[in-house]
């Protein structure tokens, strides 16, 4: 049963490449956008940071973004 | 209603959409591939390697049905000039990208067990690569090109060109004499599918569908950043 289903009749080869192509293609390309959105967050706060308190304040005011930007990385800290 | 459309209140969508297809995709991702590779049956003529069909079908559709959207966009873009469309086909191409690439190398190991070669230079498989060559240099203008609005006439020019190869995929297995096969599912008229195989074809194009909308929300969501960014740069 389970030999059969590991050789899948002797296509077993063409069909785990597939699957496996598929699914390492889309892990790779998951992780690496992940990773890129971390990126610009972590640029984003790290802009906020350089402002002063007066400026910041305005920024938070004025885009709903930001605070959730700041939300998210005081949730993750 | 104008407001709703804000880039925060979109963000805060995508937020919530992102944590959503999270919170399902692995349940799906389960079932869909019990059923691709345990519970459809193996085909009469094809046997097991029909399984291929499950990953092949969806990354083929996905492939064409997002160039589709962007050369609708695009138009839309080219006349319109709303910022949003160049960030939607920004994000999208990618994913596009990575689905016909998916497409052709899962058709490729389909062809060698029942055509007996990997590649033939035939009209769908040679129309698939051309496809893939349009979404090359579409994604190549955003990062060759620094001027905006030159990315936006040169990626329109390129994604309405492209348009052109879309029905010609689409048709080419009935202009032309092909190795491949007709289509087996139809959206208007009766498939000639079994529906022991069109389940887990359809769970499986769900599965991808809610794997190309979460890669689109985080990567729209990063060039929402990217802007937000440079807003605060200029404030």
């Amino acid at each position: 049963m389970i030999s059969n289903f590991i050789t899948m009749n002797g296509y077993g080869l063409y069909v785990w490449l597939s699957f496996s192509a598929v699914f390492f293609s889309c892990a790779v390309v998951y992780f690496k956008t992940k990773k890129t959105l971390k990126k610009y967050e972590q640029e984003f706060l790290a802009e906020l940071q350089t402002l002063t308190l007066e400026e910041k304040n305005k920024a938070l005011e004025s885009s709903k973004v930001a605070q959730q930007i700041l939300a998210t990385s005081l949730k993750v800290s | 209603m104008f407001k709703f459309f804000s880039s925060s209140n979109i963000y805060l969508l995508i937020q919530k959409l992102i944590k959503f297809i999270n919170s399902i995709f692995v349940l799906i991702l389960v079932i869909g591939l019990t059923f691709a590779l345990v519970l459809s049956p193996p085909d009469y003529l094809q046997g097991d390697s029909v399984r291929i069909m499950y990953v092949h079908v969806p990354s083929a559709w996905l492939g064409l049905a997002c160039f589709s959207v962007i050369t609708f966009l695009s138009v839309l873009n080219f006349i319109f000039k709303i910022k949003s469309f160049y960030f939607i086909n920004k994000s999208l191409a990618p994913i596009g990208l990575l689905f016909t690439c998916l497409a052709i190398v899962t058709g490729s190991l389909w062809g060698k067990p029942t055509w007996g070669t990997w590649w033939a230079w035939d009209a769908r498989l040679t129309s698939m690569l051309a496809l893939m060559l349009f979404y090359f240099f579409y994604i190549l203008t955003f990062k060759l090109l620094s001027n905006k609005e030159l990315i936006i006439k040169v990626s329109s020019v390129i994604a309405i060109i492209g348009s052109i190869n879309l029905p010609i995929i689409k048709y080419s297995v009935e202009w032309w004499t092909t190795l491949h096969q007709p289509a087996s599912v139809r959206i208007i008229g009766s498939s000639s599918i079994h529906s022991e195989m069109l389940l887990p074809l359809m769970v499986m194009l769900l599965v991808f569908l809610l794997y190309a909308a979460l890669i689109f929300l985080m990567k729209y969501k990063t060039e929402i950043i990217r802007v937000k960014k440079k807003n605060i740069k200029r404030n």
